[in-house]
Order: C-alpha cells, then structure tokens, then sequence
C-alpha cells in the first residue's frame, strides 16, 4: 500500500502531464466502447456517442475526482501547496526579491551577531573540553563579582565536594623565562597538580603534575606552550628535560600542551603552567594573598544547582570554623565558557548583554516582518479578486490561507539558505570590523557558525514565516467576497488597507529609536574618544618590562629601574623617560586618602612613579614641585591633582600638609610637595574626577614586577622603538620586554570595547534604515500603482504632474511625521533609561536628534518621492483603458 | 474535497466490493467491469459509469488492484485492472461484512 501511494506520489509529482494523459486515454476508451455497445443495439453513431457521454455524466467532473484520488494525502497536498507558493512567487519576482533580501539580511545579521554571542559566551576555549565544566564565582555584599578568594576554600571543596570534582586551582602571574638565548615575559597560569586532568587538556610531550610537584621541597617545574616550545625553544626534540630559569629560580621543563590550548580563559591566556603551592615557596616569597580561582567539572549527572546548592553548604561551615575569612562573600557557580572567567564582563554582565541583544533581536525582526508583511499584504490587495474567485468556486478559507502559508514558508526557505550563507561569510569579515583599533594581536573567540546557529537561523525563519504570513492571511480570511467579484480587474483595488500604513509607521518608528541610540552611543564615545585628559599623550611610547628575572628585592628593583631610566635617556631621538608601576586602568582605582585632620576619605587613584614623570607627561605644577630625586625613606612625600586638593582641603594651600593614605590600619603619612594639574593620568574610565595621588617608588620602593617606562621621543616612532629594545636589552639581558606600544594606542585600547559596541549598534541602525526605506518604498510605489487609473483621470482632466507628485508625497510624510514622533517619544524613554551610560551627551542630546530627523526625512522623502514621480508619468491613454 | 457518489441509492463502500468482486473472474477494464456487474445483477444495478474511475483509482492507490496497459480484442489500448493478493483478502474481508450486514439488516425487517 504505501509503496503504491509512493509509486503514484511520484507519477503525479514528477510527470503531471502523463498522468492526466492516461486518465484521458481511459476515459476516451470508456466512451468508444461504451457507443460501440449502443451501436451494436443499432442506434446510429451519433446517438450512441450522445448516450455513452451521458452514461458516465459530466466528463470534467469525473477527471477532477479521479485526480483528487491521486492527491488525497496531506504531503501530496502540501507538495501542490508549495508549488502554488513558488509558483505565485515567480510570478511577481521583484516582490519576491525584495522580500527574500529583507528576510535574508535581517536573519542573516541576527544569525551573525548570535553566532557571536554564542562564541563568546557559550564556546570553550581551544583544547578544553566543555561539558560540565563550571567556574567559581564570589559576590561580594554589593554585588560585585570576582573571581579570586582564599585558596583554603579550594583545599575545603578539594576534600570534601562530592558533586564537583576534580576542582583546579588557578592563578596567574607575570615572569621572566630565562635560558640560553635571552629572556623573555611570559604569561604564566599558577595551577594545581589536577589542572590537565580537569580541563581534559592534552600534551603532546612529557607530563602534566603530579602531588610531588606541588610540595613544599620540591626543586621547580613548569609546562611550555606548543607556541612557546617553537618560538623559544626553536621546536628542539629534547625540551623536556631542560632547565631554565623562571624569575631567577632554575626550573625544569616536563611537558608540552598540544598546539591549541593556551588555558581555559581567553582574557589570561598562559604561556607556561607552573605548579600552585600553597605556600608558593620557590617563586614568589613576598606574594601578599594567598587567593586563587577555581574551576572544576561537574559529577556524572549532577545539575548546576544541586552543584550550587552543595558548595554553598561547604562554603558556610568553613566560614563558621575559619573566621577569618571574608564572612560577607557568597559563592556562586557559573557555566564555563571561554570568557566568562571570574570577574569578566560576561560572566558579571553576561545576562544583561544577552538580554539587550534579545531585545534588538526582536526589534530588527519587527521591523522586518512589518516589512515584509506589508509587501505581502500588497499583493494580497491585487490579488484580492482572484482569491475571492477560488473561495466562491468552493475552496475553503481555510485552503486559502494554507496557500498563503506556504507562499511564506517558500519565502522564508530561500531567505534561511541565503542568510546560512550570508553569517558564515559576514562572521569572518566582522571580526576585522569591529575589532578596536589596535596593533596588539587580538584574541577573538572561535565565532563560525555551528549547528547551534544554523538551527537559530531556521527558528528564526520559521518565525519570520509566521509573523508575514498572519496578516495577509487575517486581511484574506476577512474579506467580503462579492464587492470583489463583479469589480473589473483594475478597479478591485479601491480598499485602503490601514494595517500596512500602521506597519509602515511602526517601522519607521523603530530605525528612529534604533538611530537615535546609536548616535547617542556613537555622541557618547567620541566625547570619550577625543576628551582632553590633561596631560599630552602624543609621542610617547610605553616599554612595558619585568624585571623579576633580574633581580629580587624592592632596592635592587629602584637601581634597577633607574639604571634603565638612564640608559633609555641617552638614545638619540629621546627627550624625557620616566617610569609609571601599574599603566592599565585596573591598576589606578580605589584608594582611600583623608586630610590631615578628616576621618571621611575621599577615593583617589594612586600610583607610584618615577623621577621625571610629570615632565614628561607635560603636566604643569601650580603649586610646590615634583618629588626630590635624592630624598631617601626617611620622609615620605606625595603629589596630588589640583581636585584632590580642592577636596580635601577646601580653600586652603595643600603643600605642605599631610595627607594619610590607605586603609585604617595601617595609615601611610606623606607631604604634599607637590600640586599638580587636573589630568586623568590613567585614562578616563569610570572616573568622573580626575582625583590623583602620586608616590615616589625610588621613596618607596617594590617587589620586582611589571613597570612601564613612558618616553618622550621626537624621532620617528619605530626608529625609537628599536633603540629602545636594543638598550634595554643590552643594559640588562636578564629583564624582559613584555610590550612595546604608544601612549595613544594604550588609551585607545582602554574604549576599545566600546567603539566595537557603538559600530554594531550603528551597523544595525543603518541596516534599519535601509530595510524602513525600501519598506515606505514599496508601499508608496503600490499605492501609486493601485492608482493609476485615478491619475490617469486626473491627468486627463488637467492635472499638473507636479500635483500628483504633491498627492502621492503628502501622504508619505503623514506617514514620515507620525513615525518620527513616535520615534523620538521611544527614543527620549530609553535614552533617560540609559543616563548612567551616556558621557558627555544628554539624552535630549540635539545634534543627534537632528541628525537623526534629517537623515529619516531625507530617507523617507526619497522612498517616496521615486514613486510619486512614476506616478506622475502615468500616461493617460494606457491607464484608462485598462479597465 | 468532494467525495460525493453520484449514486445514492449505492450503499457507501458498496461499490468498491462489486468491483473486486467483478475482477475476482480475471483482469477487466473500466467498461468491462460496468458491463459484467450490470449482467451479473440482472440488470438491476446500474452503476454510474462516473463514479466507477475514482473507484477504481482509489482501489489501485490502495494496492488492492493492479493496472496495465493492454490491447484488446479490437486492437485498442485499454487500461485493465488485476486483483492483487491483497485485493483479493480485501474481498474476503469486505465479503464477511457484507453478508453480516445484509443478514443484521434482514433480522431487522423480520418477517413482514
């Protein structure tokens, strides 16, 4: 049975004519044999023809049944539903056109940027095996997150979690590799002896670590980089085995990862794995925490919350015994992913980030659908009398609306495999588009698409299928069927519909909301972009070194530093060096300072510097001096900005007083020597004050570390850059060069993220805008269409063409006007919502709303304008006998 | 769509058994099988010659008959039907019934 159905599914699918053919041949035997019967009765030949035909009745009427036998099944009726679709779409192509563009672009950019999302928010890190891995997270009583805290609570899990294990510890840390052929910075990831184990990372030679690794006696060990083994080792066969010095300590090489891996977390990408101690005897004795970070795969078959719920129980009965610990943080277990590492913007702000992009998801494919319903309805207006002729032969709405269903789905089809090719390609330009200007090497997530997003994009279609479908079906299923049937062909059309005005106003509506946030964004970074920071960045380069490998205590570490200071000042080309410790953002914020007398303190900035450091920011004294170079530990001094001062002591002169500094605890007193001028010193960031405080490091000096020396060049900048490797590393082989950058690529990477936010945004609004304008565009240009009988008239009775245009155009910016004040009024609404955000602009910001109203106008007018103009040229003649 | 019998005086599925039952004495086609019912029931059944292709048609989709293309005596092409295997347990099937049916519907009458 179903092998017959198969056999004459596929005779009618594939060879239609044939079978109607052989259904006529029947039919036509039947009637020959049955007037031969007759015949043979002795009528004449024109009599038994009569009554033969008779005999069988109404000879369409049989074939129409017999066919309806063939295709009683719903695939087969489904399979003549979709030929109907293609068939209708082929049959008004620009139509079709326009609405597979638009649904292709609008799937394919939201496939795009989820298949962003989703590989930096859901994909591992290369080599490590994702399923049930989960990291730890603390949050703090105010809600902030971070990553680190006592690795006493690692032993505590280590020992007694039944539902997350292995757990790894992990910390990291800047050092010096030295060997044979120089030294060298290296990222290096601090891990417990189950770290390989954990991650299922692979090694393509030697081991991982073993519990002897991580004992106290234990002579030091580390694992390379597959990258790190042929740039520095030059791919030797015998690399393990080998000794090297790791800040000074020799340390020998047991293992190499496989190529890809770099560590579990794309913001701390490892050169080298060194065992995690806990008392981290060998490498770093004067390490001031004991904190790590953890992150451990879940037991066969058990959930994130029960995971959760056990370690919260563990994490309070060690609070209970061990009072020391932080007694307000909450731990909380978070899913793995590449970038959601502790404290991370995505796993702090993952959420939030999902949530907006859901919701400009859903808008661009509002406005889209809007659109491409609209178009549809178009064409069911035009077809309206057709369509009432299928009803009233007997096909029942029901039928009717399943066509239209069908026409959507083919629509949505053709979009799907456009838009499937169009993210694959688009994901691998993108990444150029947004990335932030920078020479640094990026490290992107893997963003091709995978099956993930290729089932998105199709939920997606499917979406766009229903949502264009139910409005004209809605407008179809209504309709009166008899106004239709005895209008001529073109006067059918005399109904206006008001759902696709409504649509084409609602579009509108969302590119000016759309527009406006991302003007205000765009307004917002370039205030942040181009803001005076006060001192002046140009021509200066940051050599960023690690002197650990060199030397180990904090007064050799100040010779040190001022050995190279003054080694670097005698290049040619150089004019001033300095030295800052911390140069990212990260290493300036939060730190209490009180006036003399106060007991409120105020949260400055501090950093410790070295000689010469103003000067070669160009950041004037208005009052006192810089630091005395020859000043030992005796007296502690401090500078401090002009706000500072003000602040702290309001309307009185600040050198000469004292200010004391940190924690309650352990206050740290110094004179103010020295005012200086208001400047953002570590970049704008989330400062709103530029509010500083300056330590002498050759007063107080540090543990050998990471320091960035500033130079003042007015060579050309790679010239100087050479030099000043070359110098630095003559002076002293044993300190590495961990980056080499100018001052204004520093600062530009700090917003970086934020440029790359506002280009999407600015990326979708203009997509917006596009897709709105070819929307008005097609409506206006049906309009225009539908009548152009009634121009036609006019023109014969002696309209001007520029009067028509005036009809077509007024209606049109109706239609613009009311989208505009709807826009705006949304746009003022999320624009006060998104305040805290904004820099620099208001949320009533001017130059954006006026922008964004003569773009949208001009926009607008145009897709208006084109139509109208055709309309004008409407030649009387033709259009009025068509009818 | 439509599945209405021209014949309504034809109990619903009737007609499907009188075919296979007239192709029970060999291949037939479409005019052959309205001939030999109409003969076999002494004239008193007279089947809409309309109906019988869909009939047929439906039969062949549901593999209960079989056609082919054949000549005829008089040298024409003609679309004959064959009982399958499974047509011909159809019958037997749709036999049973029937009797049980006409029996239920004749105690029902009872003796007038």
């Amino acid at each position: 049975m179903l092998r017959a159905r198969i056999r004459a599914l596929i005779r009618v699918v594939s060879f239609p004519a044939r079978a109607d053919r052989e259904l006529d041949d029947e039919l036509r035997f039947h009637l020959a044999e049955e007037a031969r019967d007759h015949m043979e009765r002795g009528q004449s030949e024109a009599d038994a023809t009569r009554a033969a035909r008779r005999a069988l009745g109404n000879l369409a009427r049989v074939r129409e049944e017999t066919r309806a036998v063939w295709v009683s099944t719903r695939l087969e009726q489904l399979f003549q539903d979709l030929r109907f679709g293609l068939r209708i779409l082929t049959k008004s192509s620009a139509v079709s056109a326009t609405a597979i563009v638009l649904i292709a672009l609008v799937i394919g950019g939201n496939t795009t940027v989820f298949s962003i999302a989703h590989g930096i928010l859901r994909k591992p890190a290369p080599g490590v095996h994702a399923d049930d891995l989960a990291t730890v997270s603390w949050v703090t009583a105010d809600g902030n997150v971070q990553s680190h805290n006592s690795y006493r609570a690692h032993l505590h899990f280590l020992e007694h979690s039944a539902t997350v294990r292995p757990l790894a510890a992990v910390d990291f840390q800047r050092l010096t590799l030295t060997q044979d052929n120089g030294s060298f910075a290296v990222k290096a990831t601090l891990v417990s002896s189950n770290y390989f184990e954990t991650l299922r990372a692979n090694l393509v030679k030697g081991r991982g670590f073993n519990a002897d690794d991580v004992r106290l006696d234990s002579s030091g060990v580390l694992v390379i980089g597959y990258h790190v083994w042929q740039n520095t080792f030059h791919g030797a066969e015998d690399v393990v085995g080998r000794t090297v010095s790791l800040n000074g300590r020799p340390a020998t090489v047991v293992g190499v990862v496989e190529t890809r891996f770099r560590g579990a977390w794309l913001a701390e990408l490892a050169d080298v794995w060194v065992p995690l101690a806990p008392e981290r005897s060998w490498l770093q004795p004067n390490h001031p925490s004991d904190a790590v970070s953890m992150i451990g795969r879940r037991a066969p078959g058990t959930s994130l919350a029960e995971a959760q719920a056990e370690l919260t129980t563990l994490w309070t009965q060690l609070q209970r015994t061990q009072p020391e610990l932080n007694q307000k943080l909450k731990v909380r277990l978070v899913s793995y992913s590449a970038t959601a590492g502790g404290d991370s913007l995505v796993a702090t702000n993952g959420d939030r980030m999902l949530a907006i992009f859901s919701v400009v998801t859903l808008l661009t494919i509002a406005i889209v659908c809007a659109n491409v319903a609209n178009l549809l309805i178009a064409r069911a207006v035009v077809r309206q009398r057709e369509l009432a002729l299928r009803q009233s032969l007997g096909a029942s709405r029901f039928r009717v609306v399943r066509g239209l269903l069908a026409e959507g789905l083919v629509l949505s089809a053709v979009a799907w495999c456009a838009a499937c090719l169009f993210a694959w390609w688009v994901s691998r330009v993108v990444i150029r588009f947004i990335a932030p200007p920078s020479r640094e090497p990026l490290t992107l997530p893997d963003l091709t698409p995978d099956w993930t997003v290729v089932g998105y994009a199709l939920g997606l279609a499917l979406l766009c299928t229903i949502a264009v479908t139910v409005g004209p079906a809605l407008y179809t299923g209504r309709q009166q069927l008899l106004p239709f049937l005895k209008l001529g062909e073109q006067g059918v059309v005399q109904a206006r519909s008001k759902l696709s005005r409504a649509l084409v106003v609602l579009q509108l509506a969302f590119s000016v909301l759309l527009l406006t946030s991302a003007g205000l964004a765009y307004r917002s970074v370039s205030f942040e972009d181009g803001f005076n920071l006060g001192f002046d960045s140009r021509n200066i380069l940051l050599a960023t070194v690690n002197t650990a490998g060199s030397t180990h205590d904090p007064a050799g570490d100040d010779t040190l530093l001022e050995t190279l200071r003054a080694r670097l000042q005698q290049l040619p080309g150089v004019q001033t060096v300095s030295y800052v410790r911390g140069v990212r953002t990260s290493s300036w914020l939060g730190f209490p300072v009180r006036a003399g007398r106060s007991v409120e303190p105020v949260l400055a900035a501090q950093n410790f510097v070295g000689a010469g450091y103003f000067e070669t920011l160009r950041v004037t004294f208005p009052a006192g001096h810089d630091f005395d170079a020859l000043n030992t530990s005796a007296r502690r001094t401090a500078i401090i900005t002009q706000d500072l001062a003000a602040t702290l002591w309001p309307g009185e002169r600040a050198v000469g007083k004292i200010l004391i500094a940190g924690a309650a605890d352990r206050p740290l007193r110094a004179e103010v020597v020295g005012v200086v001028g208001n400047a953002y010193f570590g970049g704008r960031g989330s400062a709103t004050h530029p509010r500083y405080v300056f330590f002498s490091n050759h007063e107080q000096p540090r543990s050998p570390g990471e320091t960035t020396f500033l130079i003042r060049h007015n060579a050309p900048e790679e010239t100087v850059a050479r030099g000043v490797a070359k110098a630095l590393r003559e002076a002293d082989p044993l300190v590495a060069l961990a980056s080499l950058r100018s001052l204004d690529d520093h600062l530009a990477g700090e917003i970086a993220p934020l440029w790359m936010l506002t280009r999407l945004l600015l990326f979708f609004a203009g997509a917006s805008l596009l897709i709105a304008g070819i929307g008005q565009y097609a409506v206006v240009s049906f309009e225009g269409r539908r009548r152009t009988r009634e121009f036609g008239l006019r023109i014969a009775l002696g309209a001007s063409p520029e009067q028509l245009i005036a009809s077509v155009l007024s209606e049109g910016v109706r239609w613009t006007a009311a989208g505009l004040v709807l826009g705006f009024a949304l746009s003022v609404g999320v624009a006060i919502l998104l305040t805290r955000v904004l820099f620099g602009v208001t949320p009533t910001d001017p130059p954006t709303y006026v922008s964004v109203f003569a773009l949208l106008s001009g926009v607008s007018l145009a897709a208006c304008y084109l139509p109208a103009r055709r309309a004008a040229r409407t030649d009387p003649v033709i259009a009025l006998r068509t009818e | 769509m439509a599945k209405t019998r021209q014949k309504p005086d034809l109990l619903q599925g009737t007609l499907d058994l009188l075919i296979l039952r007239a192709l029970q004495w060999g291949p037939q086609h479409g005019h052959g099988i309205g001939v030999a019912l109409r003969a076999s029931s002494d004239e008193v059944l007279r089947i809409d010659h309309g109906s019988l292709y869909p009939a047929l048609h439906r039969l062949e989709r549901q593999d209960w008959v079989q056609a082919e293309w054949r000549v005829t005596e008089n040298k024409q092409r003609a679309k004959y039907y064959r009982l399958t295997a499974a047509g011909r347990r159809q019958l037997a099937i749709e036999r049973t019934r029937w009797s049980r049916l006409s029996a239920a519907i004749a105690r029902v009458l009872g003796p007038a």
